[in-house]
């Protein structure tokens, strides 16, 4: 259908997915957050790189975006990235880092939502007849 | 996302209880008896972290598990043979309770408690530039 085609054919489907992925990024940072004092607990954090190749390789394959189980498997794969100390309390916390993942993030999905309006904008144009 | 917020609120408030224990160590620094009025000196207490909220330990967030008594370090001891609740050789003791771990405790729990407030700002700020979609 056309109107399908206007929505689901342009970069739409792919920034929804990259929106996903940050909101579900945001809530496991927010999970690291809240136990930064908590003994044993150990940072979680989705893998973003690997998940970036697989966006622009889909790109680079003409596709709109991952497949719904790719998507949905690294969507749910929580890891345990070892690459900061580990505390005696075996809690391997490290503010700096969980603040700046935090802002890299946010900032990521405020862009997203971004591009996501101007596509919205674009379709409304079209739709009104009229330059907004 | 706007279970995101209740992560965050669940790391305030046990925060928040930690400091509430670190406030009546410090109230009770030099109380030597006990709510019945035996020289019983006060033993510091200390808010116990563990995964998971209150109600559903498997949902992500925080909660303060107990708060234990520490019977563990030795009571402060001063010479004090005036005192009432001085002992025969005239020492008196005073509770566990060491100032300087108390304010790094609070000064730790108190930047803890803002990390989650900025969390949630940011929050709430991802959930704002989402809703603006609709405008």
């Amino acid at each position: 259908m056309f109107i399908d085609n206007m929505i689901n054919q342009s970069g739409a489907p792919l920034l929804e997915q990259v929106l996903q992925f940050t909101a579900a990024r945001h809530k496991l940072i927010a999970e690291n957050m809240a136990n930064i004092d908590v003994p044993g607990y150990l940072q979680k954090d989705l893998d973003i790189h690997r998940f970036q190749e697989m966006l622009s390789s889909a790109v680079e394959n003409g596709q709109t975006g991952l497949a719904a189980d790719d998507f949905d498997r690294i969507t749910n794969d929580v890891q345990n990235p070892t690459n900061s100390i580990l505390f005696h309390d075996g809690n391997n916390r490290s503010i700096e880092q969980l603040a700046s993942d935090q802002a890299k993030n946010a900032l990521m999905h405020n862009l997203v939502i971004e591009l996501l309006r101007d596509q919205y904008q674009g379709l409304n144009m079209a739709l009104a007849e009229k330059v907004s | 996302m706007f279970d995101t917020l209740d992560i965050s609120s669940s790391g305030l408030t046990a925060q928040r209880i930690r400091l509430d224990t670190i406030a009546q160590n410090v109230a009770n620094m030099n109380t030597t008896r006990d709510a019945n009025g035996k020289p019983n000196p006060y033993q510091r207490r200390f808010a116990v972290f563990a995964t998971g909220q209150v109600d559903n330990p498997d949902a992500p967030g925080v909660h303060v598990q107990s708060i234990q008594l520490d019977d563990k370090s030795k009571f402060r001891v001063k010479y004090e043979p005036d005192n009432p609740d001085a002992g025969p050789d005239g020492n008196v003791r005073l509770p566990n309770v060491d100032m300087a771990i108390e304010m790094v405790n609070a000064l730790e729990a108190s930047r803890a408690y803002e990390a989650n407030v900025t969390t949630m700002e940011v929050t709430k700020s991802m959930i704002s530039a989402s809703l603006r979609l609709l405008a």
